[in-house]
């Protein structure tokens, strides 16, 4: 990982976001204070997740001077009641880029926390303000940072620390920043309007700057089962990504130092004593299955350098050659590198192997990757045309791509695990939409977990018509990973499919009053832009949102049809109350008689019947 | 003499608007008890479709079929027409009861009054039609006329039946307008003439001109403006005068072919009515202006319009024009394709229609 990171920094993160913020949502006024509301709203509502807590949140947009007109200088400010920043690294977290605690393979609302630095980064250098944050982990002591970031060294500057005592736990990140309300705010409020209703279980309050007040209170007091955190599966994966699992996976060759020879002493025995290679080599033998891997190491190195703990106190190893079958190292003493040769039947000679060039290829997939077992790896070697015992240090970059192409192609893996996503539920999902919908009728569903591309999804839909719904849908609410997409919907892969039905079939017609919310759950959503607003139209993700929909259309329309009937059996009964009781008044004077028949009965018993029925099938239909 | 057969016909008249009463108290009673049990009321009607129009050879007109439907106030699509219906026998049976006379138009208007709604006069003609069909009645036995009046001049005597008139006696050569064909003079009571024969006119000017030239006495005849194709309420006079007064009826039209079929309808009826039985005239004698009369007389003419030919098809598949002057005068206009109107004789003088055509046809209607 450390390596990495290195390599990173020596581009400076901070420095490319500053010159590319265009991608990450931050490219005007009006944009960039929506992205940062989402930014700090999905971090909180994420940190809350993660810990079981159910999430307070509480945004606040202040105008620094109310009486400037847009674009101005705005605070803003997102508490939450979540586990908190801990103290020592509150300033890398939130005074550099790329350090987030969200690495890991598992659906979360953003990835490396990326956007909330983005954010501050975007702030200081619209408003050149510091960015506040305050945290308690453990609900008594609070630690307050004012921080910059230096851009170029990617470094934070603490500008001020204080802590004091609190009673609650929880984090408050508040920044000054350009932005434009005024465009920007129906946006906002849309988007906390609809976080609320993909999360009912968090309770959201909005404090915006024209002094009102949105309070959307929590309705669901159960968090849905968190994710859990998985390995990759191997159709998800890249060259690079393998190189870095490679990396990881490797035994780092110990360092002979001072400390490392205390340890092989004495786990030796020989803490005190001064003994020969031969003695030390005889010892070790006796005692081989009880030593640690790295002293195994230690002492294997020492087989070929043929040197006792002295000598080898003066000695740096610089490589280990095994293809050419050499053991490079500085002698200190002499001043210069040496090498020995490496005898390759010695069992000394086969434990520095597994050590250096890794794992073999089999025992690489089964132990990295999700769902792959032994028969499956050895079927893959055969099919990516490699040796099953194939050591991963061992390849070439040219090996590593053709094993990258293999993976994407082999089919016989079976289907990514879905337990890292965390779908919201269908219960949760219909209490939502009877909620802020007021519907007469709704339907939910969960799509049974997919993939595409190695990463797992999965499709919750609902669907309500009528009741306070506005006339002119179908509305479509979009959500990926428990986000409100609110921006770009023309070419999102959701309105794609929700344009392609023919609502006829469904008995619905003209401007009808319903709405569908979908929910795209994936360890990556692929997204069409950086700025996380429309999904792609990938093809297994259509065709689950298809099924999804033509599912809950054939409910809609099964509502329909009833609901037709029962409006017929309505508009009957009122034709029958209308001219039942003309026939009767005109038939009592052709007859010749002075009462008039009693019609009530055929009124009273013989309609509601039919009424009644049809509105109990409807009754039965929804709560199918 | 004619005293008692006045009363003879009075009481007749009394004994049909009893049935007619009576009749209708049946059908409001049995839709009474239907309700009365919490049952919907239904009736069925004869079917009044293209279908169900038939033929019948004997009878020598259009009827309906043995093909009827059901109407019931379950079925939420009928119920208003039900409705309507039941509101039509309320009215016709106050009409009936206190002898009033109504128009198809005031029944219309009048329906507003009692909440029940028409969308237009034609639907409400309609339901009248349906009150035909469901009785069997013309409209006029339920004092239910049509607005457009035809009229009648020549010595018949008659006695009104209507409320304020009862027994008043009048002769209808006694203003030289004629006297128009209304409720009153259907309804009356037909007491004697000195007349032979009915001559029916297709158009009022001639009409005129017969009553100066005293076309009435010239041939002892009552002369009848149809006004076009005959009213319904004229039909019946007609019938009336040929059953009642024993006289036998000819008809004088355009030389075209809506001239023809204004004949037959006189003759054998319309299909629209064919629900009705009362209301032809099977022995009335179509004499002109014919086809072959334009060629005789040498007549005037003007071409046949596009409508005009299509009509001459169409009649053609009427089974009362396959045979004798229908079919043959058919073939004939069809063949020279023009028309000639009655005043196409003023060529020959203003009196020569009178003069010299008519006492023609009227020797050669003996022979037809």
């Amino acid at each position: 990982m450390s390596s990495i990171k290195e390599k990173f920094n020596q581009i400076s993160p901070s420095e490319f976001f500053y010159s590319n913020r265009d991608l990450a949502g931050f490219s005007n006024p009006t944009r960039s204070l929506y992205t940062a509301v989402r930014e700090f709203v999905e971090n909180a509502l994420d940190a809350c997740d993660q810990k079981g807590v159910l999430p307070e949140v509480h945004l606040i947009i202040k105008a620094v001077d109310p009486e400037k007109s847009d674009p101005k200088s705005y605070i803003l400010t997102v508490k939450d009641n979540g586990p908190g920043v801990d103290a020592k690294h509150v300033p890398l977290a939130f005074g550099t880029v790329l350090y987030g605690s969200k690495f890991g393979l598992k659906q979360a609302r953003g990835m490396f926390g990326l956007g909330a630095t983005m954010a501050i980064l975007y702030g200081q250098i619209t408003t050149n303000k510091p960015v506040i944050v305050k945290s308690s982990t453990d609900g008594k002591t609070q630690d307050a940072f004012e921080l910059l970031l230096d851009i170029q060294k990617n470094k934070p500057i603490i500008v001020k620390h204080t802590t004091k005592e609190v009673s609650k736990k929880g984090l408050s990140v508040s920044i000054c920043l350009e932005g434009d309300y005024s465009k920007a705010g129906i946006k906002i409020r849309d988007y906390v309007y609809e976080t609320s209703l993909i999360t009912p279980y968090a309770s959201i309050t909005f404090d915006d700057p024209k002094g009102q007040k949105f309070h959307h209170p929590r309705f669901v007091k159960e968090i849905p089962p968190p994710p859990t955190i998985i390995k990759p599966h191997p159709h998800g994966i890249d060259v690079e990504r393998i190189r870095r699992m490679i990396v990881e996976s490797q035994f780092e060759i110990p360092n002979i130092d001072d400390v490392m020879i205390e340890k092989v002493r004495k786990d030796l025995g020989l803490s005190k004593q001064n003994l020969s290679f031969i003695a030390i080599m005889e010892k070790a033998k006796k005692k081989w299955k009880s030593l640690s891997r790295q002293v195994r190491v230690v002492i294997s190195l020492t087989s070929f350098l043929k040197m006792d703990f002295e000598k080898l106190n003066k000695i740096r190893i610089e490589d280990i050659d095994m293809p050419n079958k050499k053991l490079f190292y500085w002698d200190f003493g002499d001043s210069q590198s040496k090498s020995v040769d490496m005898d390759p039947e010695s069992k000394y000679y086969k434990q520095l192997t597994n050590t250096v060039q890794g794992e073999p290829l089999t025992t690489f997939l089964t132990k990295r990757f999700q769902r792959v077992g032994p028969t499956t790896a050895t079927k893959f070697a055969e099919f990516a045309g490699f040796k099953p015992e194939k050591r991963m240090g061992a390849m070439t970059n040219q090996e590593l791509v053709q094993l990258s192409d293999s993976l994407q192609k082999f089919d016989d893996f079976l289907a990514p695990d879905p337990s890292c996503l965390a779908p919201l539920g269908e219960e949760p999902l219909e209490k939502g939409i009877k909620k802020f919908f007021k519907p007469d009728f709704t339907a939910v569903v969960q799509r049974p977990a997919s993939a595409y591309s190695g990463f797992p999804f999965i499709i919750e839909m609902g669907i309500a018509y009528g009741g306070e719904i506005k006339s002119g849908g179908p509305h479509v609410y979009r959500y990926a990973n428990r986000i409100p997409l609110l921006y770009d919907e023309g070419s999102d892969v959701v309105l794609k499919v929700v344009n392609d039905t023919d609502w006829g079939r469904y008995k619905i017609k003209g401007e009808p009053p319903f709405i569908i919310v979908s929910h795209i759950c994936s360890t990556r959503i692929p997204y069409k832009t950086a700025g996380k607003e429309n999904v792609a139209d990938r093809q297994e993700i259509e065709r689950e949102l298809r099924l999804a929909l033509q599912y809950l259309s054939r409910k809609l329309a099964a509502y329909m049809s009833k609901r037709g009937q029962a409006e017929m059996a309505k508009k009957r009964a009122n034709l029958y109350a209308k001219y039942i009781p003309l026939i009767a008044q005109f038939c009592t004077e052709l007859a010749g008689k002075k009462k008039e028949p009693n019609y009530k009965k055929l009124l009273e018993e013989e309609i509601p019947i039919d009424s009644k029925k049809a509105i109990e099938e409807e009754n039965q239909i929804e709560n199918q | 003499m004619k005293i008692s057969k006045s009363k003879e016909l009075s009481k007749k008249t009394k004994e049909k608007q009893k049935n007619i009463l009576e009749m209708l108290k049946t059908h409001g009673a049995k839709i009474y008890d239907n309700l009365d049990n919490g049952q919907f009321p239904k009736f069925s009607i004869p079917s009044r479709s293209v279908s169900n129009i038939v033929y019948d050879k004997k009878l020598r007109q259009y009827i309906l079929g043995n093909n009827s439907a059901l109407r019931s106030a379950k079925n939420s699509s009928q119920l208003r027409s039900f409705t309507q219906l039941m509101w039509l026998a309320f009215f016709a049976n106050r009409l009936t009861q206190e002898k009033k006379s109504s128009t198809l138009r005031d029944v219309y208007y009048s329906s507003q009054a009692f909440a029940i709604e028409f969308e237009d006069q034609s639907e409400s003609d309609n339901i009248i039609v349906d009150l035909e069909a469901v009785t069997s009645k013309p409209r006029e036995d339920f004092h239910i006329f049509p607005e457009e009046r035809s009229s009648i001049f020549g010595d018949l005597n008659i006695e009104y039946t209507i409320p304020g008139y009862e027994g008043k006696p009048m002769n209808l050569s006694n203003h030289p307008d004629g006297y128009s064909i209304g409720p009153s003079l259907t309804t009356a009571e037909l007491v004697d003439t000195s007349a032979e024969i009915v001559i029916a006119i297709e158009k009022g000017g001639l009409f005129t001109r017969f009553v100066e030239e005293q076309i009435d006495k010239k041939f002892k005849s009552i002369i009848i403006n149809t006004g076009g194709q005959a009213p319904r309420s004229t039909r019946t006079l007609l019938k009336r005068l040929h059953d009642e007064m024993g006289l036998p009826v000819i008809v004088l039209t355009d030389g075209d072919v809506y001239g023809e079929h204004i004949a037959m309808v006189i003759k054998s009826g319309s299909a629209n009515a064919a629900h009705l039985r009362e209301l032809t005239v099977p022995d009335a004698k179509w004499v002109g202006v014919w086809a072959t009369d334009i060629e005789k007389y040498k007549l005037p003419t003007i071409p046949m319009t596009e409508s005009d030919i299509k009509r001459c098809y169409d009649l053609q598949k009427d089974p009362r024009y396959q045979d004798g002057i229908w079919k043959k005068e058919l073939d004939v206009f069809l063949r020279i394709k023009r028309k000639a109107e009655l005043e196409a004789f003023s060529k020959y003088g203003l009196t020569n229609i009178t003069d010299k055509y008519l006492p023609q046809k009227l020797e050669l209607a003996k022979s037809l």
